[in-house]
């Protein structure tokens, strides 16, 4: 445990190490799996750049990405919808907290892709079960960060601008919301990276569902699963997983730099 | 505000929410569409006879042997990490690369590598509880003040003793901290797991219900999901406040 005493690596060491790692284990790798002769059943790693390739440039994975997102999109704000309002009265009215809390948590433990069965018979395969998942999905994070922004919001502050004579649309603009659109922001971070991750989950449970009974490949997930069950595509699969973490790096990058264009008093 | 009223106040949500349930469900007339509160109890008193049982304590199996591993693993590596600069310059950039992939991505290579059945959830659970326990462990590592670190070392104390009475109890709140987030994303991870590519357990078993149509069931079986979620967050929060108990400066770091 020297951590605390060990002086850091210079930065090229820190850069250069990690890649080597890397390179030399693909190259053992790949020079394993050809020796074994389990191509096809243990992912290559030429295989997963070729499979790349092909489904780059084919635009088959940009088309399944595009489904996904847009659903993500909409859960998200579906979730923003109900979940912003929701918290906002429950941070501000104590009591309605103490008596919806316990059913919030309930409901918060319920893992989302647990509704599928119900989102299908309610809403159809075709999609709509999926936005019912990432909405629930979405809703939670929203919750949670609005009611604390509320609680956070320095009463002192609501206070002093008043009796200097604020309007309350002033209070609003000037105090309300630059304490509680960091805390907001944050929320909807969280909100999104669980909405990626929840239709990825719903889209293969509904393509495993509907697997066989005329396909329907609308997004990234009933597309794993049509490689999965179809194609046995093991070095496609291990792609679409790379792209899926590339797209929730992107989407977190994206956001975390939106907040600090938007709201540069926050040094979060 | 008066005792009864702390205890009466968290019963009206559950009760408002029960009520409109029973209102939806007598509107929607349809046992299938929208099982009511009363026949949902009824199928989970009668699950409670049959194969509730087993298919929680598969569950509670898989979760079990996934996330002790997931955690046990995390931990090392984050010790590791924590013990060694170049450990850590392999490790960090490791799982920067690995973390911001959803456990939920692996499921068809799961599928693939091991088959429908327990590994499925079981790596799953493994995969998600591996990341938060580690960045949290290794962040908790760096913060470890110097100051006291090097206090107890020109005092005259063995690394041992740095390492039992300085370093750990300053890194154990984000130990605690790692381990409570791990589990919720093992959780989800769990159904996911069960749902789409598991042979076992109460994530499989709404699938199951669904098959025979017994929506009933399958509502049951969902909010025996949220309940064991709640059990399982509300345990660890009982570990997180044990802990500041025994040592209420530990307090700040979870």
């Amino acid at each position: 445990m020297t951590i605390a005493l060990a002086p850091p690596l210079p930065v090229r060491t820190r850069l250069v190490v990690p890649l080597v790692v890397i390179a030399a284990t693909m190259v053992l790798w790949e020079i394993a799996v050809r020796a074994t002769r389990t191509q096809g059943l243990v992912p290559l790693p030429s295989g997963i750049g070729a499979s790349g390739l092909v489904l780059t440039t084919s635009g088959v994975i940009f088309e399944a990405m595009a489904g996904s997102l847009k659903r993500v999109a909409i859960g998200f704000a579906i979730g923003a919808a109900i979940g912003i309002p929701m918290g906002l009265a429950v941070g501000t009215l104590r009591p309605l907290e103490r008596s919806l809390r316990p059913v919030l948590d309930s409901l918060r433990s319920i893992a989302p892709i647990a509704w599928i069965p119900m989102a299908i018979l309610w809403l159809g395969v075709r999609g709509n079960a999926a936005l019912f998942v990432v909405s629930y999905a979405a809703t939670f994070p929203f919750i949670v960060s609005a009611s604390q922004a509320v609680r956070m919001v320095d009463r002192r502050l609501v206070d002093a601008a008043r009796a200097l004579g604020a309007s309350p649309w002033t209070v609003l603009r000037a105090v309300l919301m630059p304490s509680t659109l960091p805390m907001l922001f944050t929320g909807a971070r969280i909100a999104l990276a669980f909405a990626w991750g929840s239709i990825i989950a719903a889209e293969l449970a509904i393509g495993i569902k509907i697997a066989g009974q005329g396909r329907n490949v609308a997004g990234i997930g009933q597309l794993m699963v049509e490689t999965l069950y179809v194609k046995r595509d093991v070095d496609a699969l291990v792609f679409y997983m790379l792209a899926i973490g590339v797209v929730s790096l992107a989407i977190d990058a994206g956001l975390r730099h939106l907040q600090r264009r938007l709201l540069p008093w926050d040094r979060r | 505000m008066t005792r009864l009223m702390r205890f009466v106040e968290p019963m009206i949500g559950i009760v408002v929410v029960v009520l409109l349930w029973g209102l939806v469900a007598r509107v929607a007339a349809n046992a299938t569409l929208v099982p009511s509160p009363t026949v949902v109890w009824q199928a989970f008193v009668t699950m409670l006879d049959g194969d509730l049982p087993r298919d929680i304590l598969a569950s509670l199996a898989h979760l079990g042997v996934g996330y002790g591993l997931g955690v046990a693993t995390g931990l090392a590596l984050a010790l590791a990490a924590g013990s060694s600069r170049w450990v850590e310059a392999v490790l960090d950039p490791l799982a920067e690369f690995l973390r911001p992939i959803s456990p939920i991505a692996w499921i068809p290579i799961a599928i693939l590598m091991f088959g429908v059945g327990r590994l499925v959830p079981i790596y799953l659970i493994f995969y998600a509880s591996l990341f938060p326990i580690f960045v949290s462990t290794l962040d908790g590592i760096r913060h470890v003040d110097r100051n006291l670190v090097n206090a107890a070392l020109s005092l005259g104390a063995s690394r041992r003793t740095v390492l039992l009475h300085v370093i750990v109890p300053a890194v154990l709140p984000s130990i605690v901290a790692g381990a409570r987030l791990s589990l919720g994303v093992a959780w989800m991870s769990l159904v996911a797991g069960e749902i789409v590519g598991g042979d076992s357990g109460i994530g499989w078993r709404i699938l199951w219900y669904q098959e025979f149509f017994q929506m009933d069931r399958v509502m049951a079986a969902i909010l025996i999901v949220g309940a064991m979620g709640l059990a399982a967050d509300a345990l660890l929060r009982l570990a997180q406040r044990a802990l500041r108990r025994v040592n209420p400066s530990l307090a700040s770091g979870a």
